[in-house]
């Protein structure tokens, strides 16, 4: 730490999933935070943002209780830290929302019986590692490089849609997470969906949807030569982990031994798909490994996906 | 349906339930074109029946009735796409959201049950515990959709990697949950809320 510049403080907004379906992501954020030396108070008796689900039917009660989460935040200081991509939407939304709609704002303050903090500035992790913490700063921490690791980064559809919201990266073509990759020393790929929807909150009702849009976001990124794939959002990991192996039985490789016997290696046209299996991090996962968090402490047990193999092919483990 | 002629009339126009969509999304449908670049990035249009422009051009002309029929709505994904990529800053993840909210007061002519289930119950979780709780509503789901056999393989080895949590504690302040509840269905009562 630069003697006379002040230590970054966060308040954490982890949401339901990081206690639950998405715990290896809470933890090993705050392992990063804690590695960089940034701290990382957790908002006291905080509630369930509400995701898709409340404004999908009530957005009334959706800024509602994301007001409400502002109005705790406030009670710890520093900016609020958000690490999954939903709840920052829905945090980032209602301010914005509030901010332009004086009537909404009204309703909202009603019911929640009191201000909402609509100032209080609401921070991705990806932003704050990038900007506030900074690249070369992170760059200057690493500790284990991540060489030679071809990572594919999944930024999916809320961390910077619809962008006068998130305001975090351009809303077509961004470039945070590739940053962040470069300065850890990974090799970020080049890959076609990186922002293509994996089906989100349809995993409890409609999982065939999520199967086919996971598959094509999994398919992508063999295609693009990556050994894993990273992301910042709990959902997008459950879609793309947690059914790994469900999507690959529903839509494994086409049986085509005999054209591949009958035309050689190179014209292989129906060829066996490529079934690698893509361990799926997330960021706080890759990057607390790069600044020498041991392994053990990152949650990569709950992970269904193995991710050891690849780590000590890379010698990373 | 989709290829059915329809007859524009007065009659057949429901104004009205075009000014609450209006209302509820704060944002115009007049402005739309037609160019169709929401559908063409919409990852959900496949599985529409209308797609989002020409959910927009039946709001135009007064048909809510046909969109509200379908399941279109309840298979958006709220991917926000759409709306950013609108040249007329027509909103439609937030028409999604209006037009979901008033198929879900009437109690839904939707045929989309499952995604109103899953909601439904998610939203009682917040209710009851502050927080979701994901094995209750994975098995409470399941209960209530018949379908007591999927995921059934997932269930075990989640639980076992930690991922589901068997146990789950309310949240201490649950009361001002139930307040904010309240006070919104008496808004909603006295009409200042939609
Ligand atoms: S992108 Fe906008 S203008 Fe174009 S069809 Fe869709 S709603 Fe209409
Ligand atoms: S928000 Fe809904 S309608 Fe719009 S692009 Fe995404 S899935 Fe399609």
């Amino acid at each position: 730490m630069t003697p006379g510049k002040k230590r970054l403080n966060y308040s954490y907004y982890p949401g339901c999933s990081l206690h639950a379906s998405g715990r290896e992501y809470d933890i090993s954020t705050r392992a990063l935070f804690k590695a960089l030396n940034v701290g990382l108070k957790e908002v006291p008796d905080w509630f369930c943002c509400g995701a898709t689900p409340a404004h999908n039917v009530d957005e009334l009660l959706s800024l509602s209780l994301c007001a409400k989460n502002l109005s705790l935040a406030e009670q710890v200081e520093g900016d609020l830290a958000v690490a999954c991509a939903a709840c920052f939407s829905r945090l980032k939304t209602t301010q914005h929302h509030l901010k332009e709609d004086e009537e909404k704002r009204k309703q909202v303050e009603t019911a929640i019986a009191g201000p909402a903090a609509l100032d209080k500035p609401v921070k991705h992790i990806l932003e704050i590692l990038a900007r506030e913490f900074g690249l070369s700063k992170l760059e200057e921490s690493v500790k284990k490089p991540l060489l030679g690791l071809k990572v594919a980064s999944y930024y999916g559809c809320l961390l910077t849609r619809p962008p006068e919201v998130p305001e975090l990266d351009d809303c077509e073509d961004p470039s945070i997470m590739e940053d962040i990759l470069r300065a850890l020393g990974a090799e970020p790929v080049k890959w076609s969906h990186r922002m293509e929807c994996c089906g989100a909150n349809f995993t409890l009702s409609r999982p065939g949807v999520v199967l086919k849009l996971s598959n094509a976001i999994l398919e992508s990124a063999r295609l693009a030569g990556a050994d894993c794939i990273m992301v910042a959002c709990p959902l997008c990991h459950g879609n793309l982990d947690i059914r790994q192996k469900e999507i690959k039985d529903a839509y494994g490789a086409p049986d085509s031994t005999l054209f591949g016997n009958i035309f050689g290696s190179e014209l292989q046209q129906g060829a066996p798909k490529d079934q690698r299996d893509l361990p799926v991090f997330y960021i706080t996962q890759l990057a607390a490994l790069a600044m020498g968090v041991p392994s053990g402490n990152l949650g990569f047990e709950s992970v269904i996906t193995d991710p050891k193999p690849l780590l000590r092919e890379k010698q990373l483990l | 349906m989709k290829n059915k002629l329809m007859h524009l009339s007065n009659e057949t126009m429901n104004v009205g339930f075009v000014k609450k969509v209006e209302a509820l999304s704060g944002s115009s449908v007049r402005r739309c074109f037609q160019c169709g670049k929401c559908s063409a990035g919409c990852p959900m249009s496949a599985f529409m029946e209308h797609p989002p422009n020409r959910i927009v051009r039946l709001l135009q002309l007064g048909q809510g009735q046909r969109v509200l029929a379908g399941r279109s709505i309840w298979y958006c994904a709220s991917c926000e796409t759409c709306t950013t990529r609108c040249p007329n800053k027509v909103d439609l993840a937030g028409i999604m959201d209006a037009l979901r909210k008033l198929s879900w007061d009437a109690d839904g002519p939707s045929k989309e049950s499952y995604v109103q289930l899953a909601n439904r119950l998610f939203i009682e979780n917040i209710r009851t515990y502050g927080r979701q709780y994901e094995l209750r509503l994975g098995a409470a789901f399941n209960m209530k959709s018949g379908q007591f056999l999927k995921d059934l393989m997932l269930g075990p080895k989640l639980i076992s990697k930690g991922k589901l949590k068997m146990f789950h504690s309310k949240n201490k302040n649950i009361g001002e949950i139930e307040a904010i509840f309240k006070r919104i269905e008496e808004m909603r009562k006295k009409g200042e809320a939609l």
